[in-house]
Parts: structure tokens; C-alpha cells; sequence
């Protein structure tokens, strides 16, 4: 992997952001393409434990949307 | 402190003979010096087994929980009181099965600053008022308690219990503290890099023996992240990262609720001063909510709680 | 959560939290270009790597 590139990992709320993701893709808009989108049922879903897994196993940021 | 011992014994024994209380938890003499350990007392002949001194660190309010629906007798501090309304707070004991012997707390001392001191195998330990006198084979020195109190003790703005039943001493009188938490300002006073260092530091001699969770009151869940196999979220063994992430994760589990007891410090092998993963939330919790744990029943933990008053400036 | 990464000394900009609905794309696309930018910034993460060589 090259240094420049990144990866975000990205917990997205199905409801929330996972449809402005969505919204944002059927419009055409574009966006960086560090992101790397995981979609969960609800930002109650999400565990400080998704968190630290992301960063062990190589994320370079996390993101969480609700 | 005997006067203290008697009563706590008298009550305890007298508790269990009138059939109050199935079990009355406190803590015994060890097998040597300063090693007292938490003992389950069933009958009023073992009362006289109940012991208290400047050692007894350990946390009784996490054998509390792991009694359900008995009624128990529980011998407090300051801390194991409030980790006692933490308990009921969140619903792992009943109030009303449950009777706490307050013991107002004059401070338990840190025994690695002791065992360091004195070089030698510790084969005495005796203390009048403020004075401790510790003897090994070949020496014997009077050491001033206040000097070898532990960390968190020597911070501690609720050595009284906040909540129980009978009282066995006076109460002691508390200490004003201009700044709580002077040791997380100097943490947070370094870079990341230095931060990072520190902590890489602090965990570098882990063994991963779980003494800390073990010891821990808030530690209560029927399996813990760390045992579970399906998804495996933390690797077994001595990994760098493994370590971390059971610190980091266990650290987070007690946001908001960490009363500062030391029993983890205190049950750690290897003297890893645990609390500074734990200390940085207790401020967080205490800048961000104006909340210290265990303090009332009457309340909810903020992270259980909504208000719209709760700070979202993290938030984009 | 951030405050105690932070504390441990993992950089701020690499914990976000944010709330969009799900009908501002627009927002949507923004925040993604924020946060690509601060970590860009800060480079590729080192810290809390586990490596399984």
C-alpha cells in the first residue's frame, strides 16, 4: 500500500447516513474514495470494541455517522 | 482501629445469630503479613476471624453481587460503598438484601512502596495510629503512614461511606483537594507520541493474568469481551496490540462508573499502575457531566441517561 | 470515547463522530471530504496495528 493512500473505516447507520450515502451515490455526487463503508442497524449498534478492531487491524481513521 | 475491629465483629456476629444476614463479607488475616483476604462468614464463631487494618484494599463490594438473593452483610469503606450504590444503581443487588457495616476509612497503604522500602521479605506488619511498624527478618523500621499511603487513597475525597446501615467508627473527616486529578494533567500534558510511549510503557510488563478485571466491582459481565470466541475481538496472548486492547476496552467499560478503589493496582501482580487508563474518564465524567460514581441511589450514571443538557460538541 | 484515544495518544482527527440524515447527500459528501483531508494530513496510522507476520 502506498503511503498516500488511507482508508477510513466508516460505521454508517442504515437509516441515517447509510441513505445519504446512498442518496449521494444515486444523485452522482462524488466523494473521496477513502471511505470504506460498514453499515450497521442503528449507531446504538456500535461497540468502542468496533473502534479499537478497526485501528487493529490497520485502519488508518474511523468514522461513525448516525 | 480495634475498638473498630471489636465492633464490626460484634455486629457481625450478632447479625448472624438473630438469622438477619446468611453471610457477612469482610476481610481476614492473611496467611502473612499484610495479606488480608475477603472471607464469607456464615456463623457467629467466625466473626471473631473479621479483621480490618490499613491493608485491606481489596474492593468487598464485588463479592456482594455474586451472592444473588441472599441477604448479605457487606463491611464497607468509602470506595466499597459507593461501588455498593453503583451495584444497585444498575440493578446486581437489592437494597433490601443487602446491610452495610460502614467503616469510615483512615486510608490503606501502598504495599509495593513498602515491600520496596524495606528490601527484605516483610515478616511483620503492626500500626498505631499513624505510625506503621514493619519488620523483616533483620530489620525493623517505624514508617509514617501518610507517606506510603496508596495513590488513590492519598486522593480520596470520600473516605466516609456514603450509604449504611450502622456506622462502626467516627467519621473521619474529609480532605479538600484543589486538583483531583494532577496525574492525567501530566499525561495530558505530553504530545501523542509521548502519550503513546507512556502507556506502551505502563502495559509493557502485563502478564495478562486479568487480576485487575478479577478485582474489579464494575467487572460483572457473565462472559467478558476478552473470553469470547465468536467474533474473537482480542488475541490471547502477549501481542502488543492484545494487551492494549484489553486495557483500552476494559478502561471504557467503566466510564462513569469507576469509583477510584484501586483494587486493580492493588491485585496486580506485576504493579502496573492500572489507574491511569480508568483516571482520565473518572475527570472526563467529572468536566463533562459533573458526575463521581456511586455517590446516590436516587440518580442515573450520565452514559445511562439522556439529557438534552449533554455535551455533542464532538459531534459534526 | 475520542477524549480517552486521545489521551492514550491517538490522534484526535483520527475519531470521528457525525449525524446526517439521510436525505442531505450533500452533508454526506462534505464531512467525507473533511475527514479524508485531516487524515490525509495526519498520514497512514501506525499505532494499534496488530501485525500477524
Amino acid at each position: 500500500m502506498s503511503d498516500n493512500e488511507i482508508k477510513i473505516v466508516s460505521f454508517l447507520c442504515n437509516w441515517c447516513s447509510y441513505g445519504a450515502a446512498d442518496l449521494a451515490g444515486v444523485s452522482r455526487m462524488e466523494y473521496p474514495a477513502d471511505i470504506r463503508v460498514i453499515r450497521i442497524p442503528c449507531t446504538g449498534r456500535m461497540s468502542p470494541k468496533f473502534v479499537l478492531s478497526a485501528f487493529r487491524e490497520g485502519a488508518d481513521a474511523v468514522w461513525v455517522s448516525g | 482501629m480495634d475498638t473498630c475491629i471489636q465492633k464490626i465483629r460484634e455486629i457481625a456476629g450478632d447479625l448472624l445469630e438473630k438469622g438477619e444476614v446468611e453471610r457477612v463479607i469482610g476481610f481476614a488475616e492473611g496467611s502473612i503479613p499484610m495479606a488480608t483476604s475477603p472471607v464469607a462468614i456464615s456463623t457467629k464463631e467466625d466473626a471473631q476471624k473479621l479483621c480490618f487494618s490499613s491493608t485491606c484494599g481489596l474492593n468487598l463490594a464485588n463479592y456482594a453481587s455474586k451472592e444473588k438473593g441472599k441477604k448479605i452483610a457487606v463491611v464497607a469503606k468509602g470506595c466499597d460503598s459507593r461501588n455498593l450504590v453503583t451495584h444497585i444503581v444498575e440493578n446486581q443487588i437489592d437494597r433490601d438484601n443487602l446491610y452495610i457495616i460502614g467503616v469510615p476509612c483512615p486510608g490503606m497503604v501502598d504495599k509495593f512502596k513498602i515491600a520496596a522500602e524495606m528490601g527484605g521479605e516483610i515478616t511483620g506488619f503492626e500500626e498505631a495510629g499513624d505510625t506503621l511498624i514493619v519488620s523483616t527478618v533483620d530489620d525493623k523500621k517505624e514508617l509514617n503512614k501518610q507517606d506510603y499511603l496508596r495513590h488513590n487513597c492519598s486522593l480520596c475525597t470520600h473516605k466516609n461511606p456514603v450509604l449504611f446501615d450502622v456506622l462502626v467508627g467516627e467519621e473521619v473527616e474529609e480532605q479538600q483537594l484543589d486538583n483531583a486529578y494532577p496525574d492525567v494533567d501530566a499525561i495530558e500534558a505530553l504530545t501523542a507520541d509521548g502519550r503513546w510511549k507512556h502507556f506502551e510503557e505502563l502495559t509493557q510488563n502485563c502478564i495478562r493474568c486479568y487480576a485487575c478485571r478479577n478485582a474489579c466491582p464494575l467487572c460483572y459481565c457473565p462472559t467478558c469481551f476478552v473470553d469470547e470466541s465468536g467474533p474473537q475481538w482480542v488475541g490471547k496472548g502477549q501481542d502488543k496490540t492484545d494487551v492494549d486492547t484489553f486495557h483500552f476496552l476494559r478502561a471504557f467499560h467503566c466510564a462513569g462508573r469507576c469509583t477510584d478503589c484501586g483494587a486493580c493496582v492493588e491485585a496486580c501482580p506485576m504493579g502496573i499502575n492500572v489507574r491511569d487508563f480508568t483516571r482520565k474518564l473518572n475527570k472526563d465524567a467529572q468536566d463533562m457531566f459533573g458526575w463521581e460514581a456511586g455517590l446516590t441511589i436516587d440518580k442515573r450514571p450520565p452514559l445511562d441517561a439522556y439529557s438534552p443538557d449533554d455535551p455533542n460538541d464532538f459531534i459534526k | 470515547m475520542g477524549n480517552l484515544l486521545e489521551h492514550m495518544g491517538i490522534e484526535k482527527d483520527r475519531v470521528h463522530f457525525s449525524w446526517i440524515s439521510s436525505a442531505e447527500a450533500t452533508k454526506f459528501v462534505d464531512v467525507v471530504k473533511e475527514i479524508s483531508d485531516k487524515v490525509k494530513a495526519l498520514g497512514p496510522n501506525k499505532k494499534f496495528v496488530k501485525d500477524y507476520s
